[in-house]
């Protein structure tokens, strides 16, 4: 329970959250990335409402608005938008809010993560034999073939933005509320997609270093 | 409440505007009717401080020595360690180490930010003078690209100026404001911020009213400055070693250099003429010349823009408009290199010398509730991390991050009973610690004895709204706000800012005008005194119309001395000069004539 630090109105305690119940300012309250979005806890999002949601917030809270207020009310803004400007870049991108998700019911993508996708372990040797290759010698071919790799590992990536959009919608359909069982198979794939991902954005990455090496050589 | 002004702090030139019936405005100084304010700064040995076109005109007056800076932006925030050679030849400093930048002058010590204070002070002046209200709070601009220590001390010149600096705002973010972007346009905008010494480019995405900062990059030490002295560089280059270290000489070419560099914007061919000690060296930059001293120096600010461009994840083609902001923006070679870049003309309808001054305003604006249409959602240009063992850089905010934004990391100990816990902040974007850039240390504690890794340590590093790094720290266990001071890799302690506010008022530090006027009130008195001496001593030497005619005189000047007006002084001191001459003539052959008698005397006996 935390009490309002600009409100004239009403001085009770309230449930924290983003926007005094009483009088709209901001309390800057630690409350959850969607409650301080004002969304529900779903994975599916429309982008263009949740950047509404965000100006709309910002404009309300921002340090601007209070430039002329109390230490205290200037404050809690300050806090108030550094939480809702975090909510919004957490949940923005499909792959931090699949984190945050994981975060919030308590779970980490591990550190026993470290061993490559079985799926992805050719895909990954493959490319890490033609990155050498490159560095080794800048022929025409070699860059060829890692410009060849870099199509692959892009298009392996938005497959697997497509099988985690798919794993929102389950979490939204059914939760897995009622079934634990789903619950635990859900988790288990949202994990493993993100550590797909991670490893297919660090594939990504290395060859984009490379070539631009390349380039500028 | 009083007004809020928007001030534009440039390398080359300062500004002051404010909101007037809804419209940012320019306020020019109101006797010679400029905008502009030439950021330089001189100082005489003795102290006395003159800014602007009179400083300027110091520089060349060799009968007033004084030390005459420009371009006092360059050294915000640096240690004395980080002045580059050129840099060192440029002024006198009196230490290479030591957190901040101390030019010295006669026997004192000047800091960056005291001398910028001195172009706040003139450009409050301006506005009080013209507006005739008194100017307490502002919004003052700093390059987006600014590091923690750089927006401090920026603020710091503030406070010495007796301001209220109620939010720094980047520069190019203040340029889209002044453009009215959101009433043209809703989609994302480059704003391309080439100025006096620093360049940024800031990609904005502009949706009903919100300016949402997506990303920015740039070079805080990267500006028409460079193109000047690669001129410089190109002009000397014949000449031994030692002319080249005469800081007379460079002046006045950097001068002759910044002329043929704003000519070849219109020309095609500027002639240069500069007197050396060994003969005058003539010589015709062609504008080819100049593109080709030019083209490296722009090239580092295309890289900037690219990077930009990757961090905003869009290519040239999704940006729908690019503003161009700064002096140097008015290069041909500048203009072409932008438009092939973004494969666009840029906008550059307001003056770009006015353009940050007048976003200043409008940020002024929303600040005081006038413009609630508006609101400026910025990044934070620089990751912020800090050291972990190996060295390594742990970064907890991101570069292009809204502010403000806060990251909350735990701490603990590593030994049992250790009471401390050493915290190195760093900004930057490089892996080591060692490459990336100081910002703060800071001790943890005391913490209660208790086993290894026990104790709970909350710390908070939060970005406000200026761009400046706070922290605080919370015990976990006991719930106990841990007070944390923070002590700053560079710039000046809150201690030295109040000695040199204390300073500043017992020395009474004034302004060369006034100091001119003193020695003229001086110059009043002294002749008034031996005037009244004279009459008293040899009244009978002086005839009834010549004794009227020097009182008449001398009650004018002592009527222009009780005021302000320094040549009405000079002046009518000139004229009681004149008209008592001859009976000061008078009064010498009198002198003379006893000296005679007596030394005849003395001979006789």
């Amino acid at each position: 329970m935390i009490t309002c630090p600009s409100c004239t109105r009403c001085t009770r305690a309230q449930a924290p959250a983003l926007l005094c119940a009483g009088c709209g300012a901001p309390l800057g309250a630690n409350i959850d990335l969607f409650a301080a979005l004002n969304l529900p806890r779903r994975l599916v999002i429309d982008a263009v409402a949740m950047e509404r949601a965000y100006h709309d917030l910002s404009r309300r809270i921002h340090p601007d608005r209070f430039a002329a207020a109390p230490a205290a009310a200037r404050d809690a803004s300050m806090r108030a938008t550094a939480l809702l400007t975090r909510a919004y870049r957490t949940l923005r991108d499909p792959v931090s809010r699949g984190r945050y998700w994981l975060e919030l019911h308590g779970l980490k993508l591990g550190e026993n993560n470290q061993r490559v996708p079985a799926e992805l372990a050719a895909m990954v040797f493959e490319t890490q034999e033609r990155l050498e290759e490159l560095h080794e010698s800048r022929t025409p071919e070699n860059l060829a073939a890692v410009r060849a790799r870099r199509d692959e590992v892009a298009g392996a990536l938005e497959a697997a933005t497509v099988e985690l959009t798919r794993n929102f919608a389950a979490w939204d359909e059914d939760g897995g509320e009622a079934d634990e069982r789903r619950r635990e198979a859900l988790f288990r794939d949202l994990k493993a997609i993100l550590s797909k991902i991670a490893y297919l954005t660090t594939l990504e990455r290395d060859i984009g270093r490379e070539l631009e090496t390349a380039r500028a050589a | 409440m009083a007004r809020i002004f928007g001030i534009d702090l440039g390398t080359t030139n300062s500004l002051i505007a404010v909101m007037e019936n809804g419209a940012p405005r320019v306020i020019a100084d109101p006797e010679t009717g400029r905008t502009l304010l030439p950021s330089v700064v001189a100082i005489a040995p003795e102290g006395g401080v003159a800014v602007g076109d009179a400083a300027i005109a110091l520089e060349a007056d060799p009968k007033r020595p004084s030390v005459v800076i420009r371009s006092v932006k360059r050294y915000m925030g640096l240690g004395g360690g980080e002045l580059g050679a050129e840099e060192r030849r440029r002024y006198e400093f009196a230490d290479f180490s030591g957190p901040v930048v101390r030019f010295k002058i006669g026997d004192r010590v000047y800091t960056p930010p005291q001398i910028s204070a001195e172009i706040l002070r003139a450009l409050k002046r301006r506005a009080e003078a013209a507006l005739g209200e008194p100017v307490e709070r502002v919004v003052v601009t700093v390059p987006a690209y600014f590091n923690d220590a750089q927006r401090q001390a920026t603020k710091d010149a503030g406070r010495l100026a007796g301001l209220e600096v109620v939010r720094l705002v980047n520069e190019p973010t203040a340029a889209s404001l002044a453009y009215g972007l959101e009433q043209l346009t809703d989609g994302y905008v480059a704003v391309y911020d080439f100025g006096g010494g620093t360049f940024d480019i800031s990609i904005l995405n502009i949706k009903g009213g919100v300016f949402e900062v997506i990303a920015t990059n740039g070079d805080t030490h990267l500006g028409g400055d460079d193109l000047d002295q690669a001129i410089v560089a190109e002009l000397l280059a014949g000449l031994p070693e030692e002319a080249r270290a005469d800081r007379e000489l460079w002046n006045r070419a950097r001068a002759a250099a910044e002329a043929a560099k704003q000519r070849l914007s219109t020309a095609e061919s500027a002639e240069i003429r500069l007197e050396t000690g060994a003969g005058a060296l003539a010589r015709t930059l062609s504008r080819a010349d100049f593109e080709r001293l030019a083209a490296p120096i722009v090239e580092r600010s295309i890289e900037c823009c690219r990077r930009a461009l990757a961090d905003a994840k869009l290519a040239p083609a999704a940006i729908d408009a690019v503003v161009l902001v700064g002096g140097s923006t008015r290069s041909p070679i500048v203009r072409r290199r932008v438009a092939e870049v973004f494969g666009r003309d840029p906008f550059c309808t307001i003056d770009p010398d006015q353009v940050v001054a007048l976003g200043a305003a409008v940020q002024a604006g929303v600040l005081m509730g006038a413009r609630s249409d508006l609101l400026l959602l910025d990044v934070a240009p620089l990751s912020l991390g800090i050291e972990t063992m190996g060295g390594l850089m742990e970064r907890l905010i991101h570069r292009n991050s809204t502010i403000p934004t806060s990251v909350t990391e735990n701490f603990t100990t590593a030994v049992d009973n250790q009471t401390h816990v050493d915290i190195h902040v760093l900004q930057g974007e490089r892996e080591m610690a060692r490459d990336c850039r100081s910002l703060a240390r800071f001790k943890l504690g005391p913490i209660e004895p208790a086993p290894a890794g026990l104790p709970r340590i909350e710390v908070t590093f939060l970005i406000d709204a200026n761009g400046i790094l706070n922290v605080t720290a919370r015990d976990q266990r006991t719930g106990r706000e841990h007070s944390v001071d923070v002590k700053p890799s560079y710039g000046l302690t809150d201690a030295e800012i109040e000695r040199m506010l204390e300073e500043s008022i017992d020395l009474g530090e004034r302004d060369i005008e006034e100091r001119l006027l003193i020695a003229a009130r001086n110059d009043a008195d002294q002749i008034l005194a031996a005037l009244a001496k004279q009459l008293r001593e040899y009244g009978n030497l002086a005839g009834d119309e010549e004794r009227r005619r020097m009182a008449e005189a001398a009650e004018r000047l002592a009527a222009a001395r009780a005021g302000t007006d320094r040549e009405l002084i000079s002046r009518l001191v000139e004229e009681l000069n004149e008209v008592s001459t001859p009976f000061a003539h008078r009064i010498m052959d009198e002198a003379i004539g006893a000296a005679l008698k007596r030394k005849s005397v003395d001979e006789i006996s």
